[in-house]
């Protein structure tokens, strides 16, 4: 700690710290504009100096210079505000003043420092810069002649998402920031950019002129996308989310979203939204009010039950009071038969780390990833389904020179990082390449073996693991996986990430257990600092672990359900949050289940393929009109709150619970979201010592910042398969999308709007294809036709497809397996 | 003609460059040779009771620069020439690389030697190919023989040396920058703390000096450093200097003066006087950062400290001389116009601050200003000097400064008649 005096008040404040720093804490308010928190120490804008004694002679930059003892600061003087009300006016003299049609009028720093400054004319004269606006793409509108070049866009482009989009280009007074040859922005659209910018040089396009900032209400919720978690602030005027506004203060993400969090909200004012319950009548689904509708429910679901019995199939984007709800539905219709997400994608958490650490989720917290010296990625999409996790992963690299390595069939964003190691595996042999390593810890006597069970038998399995092999077999580089297993040995702290989800059904179970194993023999799980990540797809994928939203007892998980339905054998369906149609694999068998299903009920925001195919169809509310909370994949818990009310006469899942249950003749009501959250604790015990109202901005995170294991057990696992055939097939995420809702939302259409097959530069030259092309895909016993998308993240003969969009029915190609063997011609 | 004792120009000779037999025999490497003899950091001490400053503009002592360097940090540790010579006005380094570039691999191998630092990179300005060529090849005929590469003269020491060619920009001479530039990123300064000694090149401790500095060094070793400061004529100062004469003299040309000389030998007996017999009115001493010198200042010392004395700088040892009929709102107008548009663009103060002073000037040599314009130019110095991010708005503001200082019945002259009084001229 270092002692200093910042006008006339003594401060105490880490040696880190910077003047400015220091100053905010002390609760002095010294003027910034080119400082940003999160950012590194820049100092260009030269608003904040400040006189310091030791150093006479000229202004101190407070936001780059660091506190040093005994400093004797000085933060206003009539030199200081001359100096800062002159870069006010230097900045005045181009800037266009065009406040009255700017968005940004009303939380613009530019404003808020020449109001504070006093700088009320200008001395100088100069031309108002005329630049074109750059309205080339649908989100971001850049328009240069409102900049004032603090560079903050530059730098988190730079720093914090690792993309690089923008620079300063130019010399002296023509200097200005662009992109790449000048040519208008063309990135993958996380609009980290708009929430840096102090100014109306960049505006989120989908807001322009909705609102002055002042207008709007602000309500701090959680995004509804992936199992990130991150906090988003809604803006709200007139009953509608008009924007996601920026906020660093609170929540886990420091102000980080991607381009779903950012830009993908639009889904809930979408002029689809369900608005009436629908019951079918003469083969018609047609409008009826709500007690008719739960009342053909609760008959419908009772007559099953009765019969062959009822399945409920979930989504993961229920809150924990909804889940828990659901659950007591399905105990009051009596049905074990309760899954979400398709069953199977989640299994590397409940059976494969359940199974070697004795808990079910990951065992540490996010921001422990920066602070790590070596991370190994499972899978390459991480960066593509956990966006703001890959931006955690990106700072540790550039800032703290951590190293990454990849484990994945093809590449990613992650593998553009620097530094970045790809294990670069054939698809399906993945698992070989985590075992080999495992192998490698051992037989060097790398490992750490005290207290660890299993380990004979481990080693026993492993006889087929010897990495020279592994790397023949699965195309991986050998010295970079006798690297990275040595360099995960060796390192002070690490993390390994892998992200799960419905795109990826095959193999989950065991690549967390090799996963697992890894971790277990480099000594991660339960070390301060370092942590092995499970990572769900889903907003509150963590939550339905939790909650239990699995098969009770001898109860069907979904796939059997979908088995036992397509066999004429379950005489009920309930679908809450999914549309199975579009998003499970196999989805011929999908659609013969809803076929042969005599009683089908869909509960959701709009009339999905499935709901089409309901006999009732119950309009559910978003995450921007509940009340509640979301576990993220950290086990953070975390507070949503409602921003808007429901479109129509639509209800949350928890309300439609609820009264369904009351219709089914239970009981039992409950008198709000906290009253539940208190009801959860008793058979969730993590969640016991947490109090619904007592939930801060940052969230509860169950069972510490590091979670430690309840058992340290190697399990064996046996290696992949790979598939022959011209091309190989592997599904997943794409960058822009989040399940099959995100495309509801005009952000990510407006990015990513169409399906596609991603093919190598190689094989698009010999099957003489180009962008856009149309191919036909055969596989499975089904043929499809797409788009074709030419890239340089897959090997020859690998061809990649996104899972999101219904009409594509990737899924009828994709039945759950790690890799499918298809033909691809024109 | 030039009487004084030669050493970084003792080879010099007209379209020709010295090759390594010559300059061994010369007496080349010795230096080197008794490097190596001593510990690193008695070689730093030797530096430091030299008296050695740097040459390159600002003066710092060399010996104490190298005692800040963190040279038992174990780790890649840099080495950094700074070729770019692109202050306006200024050619010395360029002349000393095309006569004798030995003489920087030697000193850069003894820093490297003193420094531990096992790379070193010469960073070389934009238009300087001719340099580029010959100092490839010296690089070339030391690695040959042992000068450089690995285990330097036996000693189980390596240093490796590249000659990188700038992407050319005046702001890549700033030392901080100039990291930036070799690491292939846009080249703006970076603040310090930390300085490059802590942080310097690819986030390591990174050493930079000037050309004529490092030059210097070999014959400090092999001569000592009694004989170095008794090179000097000023008994406070230390060494020879590069002089690069130009404007308005007979003999604009470079040469190599003890510290010390007075402005009046360095213009009459070595410029050979002004021009076309005319009165000497102004100079810029030491490159188009330093505040001007008038006719007053024609027996001060050409020196560090002296120039000091009289509110200006030796900075690079680049004179640049102006005749009587000289405007010098004019001269100042055309040097501010070459910083503001060499700005990286960065900063406020030195981006917008040195357009506003551009736009003064204009005002001033067209015969638009005000008795305000005048004031204001003289606050807006105020405005930029010292709040700028790097020294480059800092030394923009040297001649404005000494204009006002020296020049401001001219400045009011321009005001009173609505032109510029030397128009006619």
């Amino acid at each position: 700690m270092v002692n200093l005096t910042i006008d006339g008040k003594q401060v105490t404040v880490s040696k880190a710290a910077t003047i400015y720093e220091a100053a905010k804490e002390a609760g002095v308010h010294i003027p910034v504009l080119c400082y940003a928190k999160k950012l590194l120490p820049y100092g260009a804008c030269r608003v904040c100096l400040v006189e310091v004694e030791q150093m006479k002679g000229r202004l101190i930059p407070s936001c780059t210079t660091p506190v040093s003892e005994g400093m004797v600061v000085i933060t206003t003087s009539d030199e200081i505000k001359k100096v800062r009300k002159t870069v006010m006016e230097f900045l005045l003299v181009n800037h266009v003043l065009d406040c009255p049609v700017c968005d940004k009028g009303g939380e613009c720093d530019l404003q808020d420092l020449t109001y504070e400054l006093g700088a009320t004319s200008n001395r100088f004269e100069g031309e108002k810069f005329d630049l074109p606006t750059d309205e080339v793409n649908p989100l971001i509108e850049r328009n240069m002649n409102r900049c004032v070049l603090c560079g903050k866009c530059v730098r988190v482009c730079d720093e914090i998402v690792g993309y690089g989009s923008y620079s300063f280009i130019n010399r002296g007074f023509e200097t200005k920031i662009a992109t790449a040859y000048d040519r208008g922005l063309d990135c993958e659209f996380c609009g980290q950019c708009l929430s840096m910018c102090p100014v109306g040089a960049l505006l989120p396009r989908p807001f322009k002129f909705k609102a002055r900032p002042w207008q709007l209400k602000e309500v701090d919720s959680v995004c509804g996308y992936c199992g990130n978690g991150c906090t988003v602030t809604l803006g709200v005027k007139d009953h509608k989310v008009e924007t996601i506004r920026f906020n660093d203060k609170i929540g886990v993400n420091d102000g980080n979203l991607c381009v779903r969090g950012r830009f993908g909200y639009s889904y809930v004012n979408h002029e689809d939204r369900l608005t009436k319950p629908l019951v079918r009548k003469n083969g018609e689904l047609v409008e009826a009010d709500w007690d008719e509708a739960l009342q053909a429910v609760a008959d419908g679901l009772s007559k099953a039950q009765q019969g062959q019995g009822v399945g409920i199939l979930s989504g993961a984007r229920l809150t924990n009071e909804e889940l828990y709800l659901l659950k007591q539905v399905a105990k009051v219709v009596g049905t074990e038969n309760l899954d979400h997400s398709g069953g199977e994608c989640y299994k590397g958490v409940t059976e494969g780390l359940k199974g070697a650490l004795g808990v079910a989720a990951s065992t540490a917290t996010f921001p422990q990833i920066e602070k790590t010296n070596v991370i190994l990625a499972i899978r390459s999409d991480f960066y593509e389904t956990h966006p703001v996790v890959g931006m955690v992963v990106n700072q540790a690299i550039r800032r703290n020179g951590a190293k990454l390595a990849i484990v994945a069939d093809k590449k990613g964003k992650l593998d553009k990082l620097p530094g970045a190691k790809t294990l670069l595996s054939k698809p399906g042999l993945e698992l070989d390449v985590l075992n080999a390593m495992a192998r490698l810890l051992l037989d060097e006597g790398l490992a750490q073996t005290e207290g660890i069970e299993g380990l004979e038998d481990l080693k026993t399995a492993l006889a087929d693991f010897e990495p020279s092999q592994v790397a023949e077999r699965t195309g991986v580089d050998l010295e970079t996986l006798q690297a990275t297993a040595r360099q995960l040995a060796g390192a002070e702290n690490s993390a390994i990430l892998m992200a799960y989800g419905l795109p990826y059904q095959g193999l989950n179970k065991e690549l967390a257990t090799a996963a697992a194993n890894l971790a277990l023999l480099v000594g991660i799980p339960g070390r301060e600092g370092s942590g092995l990540y499970l990572c769900g797809e889903k907003s509150n994928s963590q939550g339905a672990i939790d909650l239990g939203i699995l098969p009770q007892n001898a109860g069907k998980g979904a796939q059997q359900m979908l088995d036992a339905a397509a066999e004429g054998k379950l005489d009920g369906l309930y679908v809450v949050a999914e549309d199975p149609l579009s998003s499970y694999p196999d989805r011929d068998k999908v659609a013969k289940a809803f076929d042969k299903v005599p009683f089908l009920v869909v509960q959701d925001l709009f009339l999905s393929p499935t709901a089409e195919q309901a006999d009732v169809v119950l309009p559910a509310a978003s995450f921007a009109e509940k009340d509640g909370t979301f576990t993220n994949a950290e086990r953070r818990i975390q507070r949503v709150r409602p921003g808007i009310p429901s479109p129509g006469e639509a209800r949350t899942d928890g309300a439609i619970f609820s009264a369904l249950a009351n219709k089914l003749g239970s009981t039992v009501t409950f008198t709000g979201p906290a009253a539940i959250f208190a009801e959860i604790g008793k058979d969730t015990k993590a969640y016991a010592e947490f109090n619904f109202n007592e939930i801060g901005p940052q969230g509860v995170v169950w069972g510490g910042e590091v979670l430690q294991p309840v058992c340290k057990k190697v399990v064996a696992v046996s290696g992949g398969s790979s598939v022959k055939g011209d091309f190989q097939l592997v599904t997943g995420s794409a960058l822009y999308h989040s399940g099959t809702v995100s495309t509801k939302a005009k952000g990510p259409m407006a990015v990513l709007s169409e399906p596609y097959l991603e093919l190598s530069r190689e094989d698009a030259k010999a099957l003489s294809v180009v962008d856009g092309d149309l191919v036909k895909v055969a596989g499975n016993g089904t043929e499809l036709k797409l788009k074709v998308k030419v890239g340089n993240r897959l090997p020859k003969g690998v061809v990649f497809a996104p899972y999101h969009f219904a009409e594509a029915n990737v899924n009828r190609l994709y039945k759950g397996e790690p890799v499918i063997a298809v033909t691809v011609s024109k | 003609m030039n009487a004084y004792t030669q050493v970084l120009f003792k080879n010099r000779r007209s379209n020709e460059t010295v090759l390594l037999p010559e300059y061994e025999k010369s007496g080349g490497y010795q230096g080197l040779r008794a490097a190596m003899k001593m510990t690193p950091a008695e070689v730093c001490e030797l530096i430091k009771g030299s008296g050695l400053r740097g040459r390159g503009g600002a003066g710092f002592p060399t010996g104490i620069k190298w005692s800040f360097f963190p040279a038992d940090q174990p780790g890649d540790k840099y080495l950094v020439c700074n070729g770019d010579e692109m202050e306006p006005g200024t050619y010395k380094d360029r002349q000393l690389l095309l006569a004798d570039p030995h003489q920087l691999i030697e000193g850069m191998a003894i820093a490297s030697y003193a420094l531990q630092t096992q790379i070193g990179y010469i960073f070389l300005r934009y238009a300087y190919e001719d340099c580029f060529q010959r100092v490839e090849r010296a690089i070339e005929e030391a690695v040959e023989v042992g000068y450089l590469g690995k285990n330097i003269l036996g000693s189980g020491f390596d240093v490796e040396l590249h000659v990188h060619g700038s992407a050319g920009r005046y702001i890549l001479g700033e030392e901080t920058s100039q990291l930036n530039g070799l690491e292939g990123r846009r080249p703006n300064p970076r603040s310090k703390p930390p300085f490059p000694a802590q942080r310097g090149l690819f986030g390591r401790p990174t050493n930079v000096n000037n050309v004529e500095t490092l030059a210097t060094v070999p014959h400090i070793l092999t001569h000592g450093t009694a004989w170095f400061q008794n090179l000097a004529l000023n008994p406070e100062s230390a060494g020879t200097k590069l002089f690069g004469l130009s404007g308005h003299l007979n003999r604009p040309e470079c040469f190599e003066l003890p510290l010390g000389i007075t402005l009046r030998e360095v213009v009459e007996d070595f410029g050979g006087g002004v021009r076309g017999g005319k009165k000497f009115k102004a100079c810029l001493p030491g490159g188009a950062s330093t505040p001007y010198l008038t006719a007053d200042h024609l027996d001060v010392m050409m020196d560090f400290n002296p120039l000091e004395e009289v509110e200006s700088r030796l900075g690079t040892a680049g004179v640049t001389v102006f005749d009587e009929d000289t405007c010098m709102v004019a001269v100042t107008r055309n040097l501010n116009q070459f910083f503001a548009r060499e700005s990286c663009g960065w900063c406020t103060p030195c981006r917008d601050g040195l357009a506003t002073i551009s736009w003064l000037l204009d005002r001033i040599e067209f015969g638009q200003a005000t008795n305000d314009d005048l004031a204001m130019l003289k606050d807006q110095v105020k405005n930029i000097k010292g709040r700028s991010f790097c020294a480059l708005a800092e030394g923009a503001m040297g001649p404005v400064e000494a204009l006002l200082r020296l020049f401001e019945d001219e400045i009011k002259d321009h005001i009173r008649k609505g032109c510029c009084p030397f128009a006619s001229n």
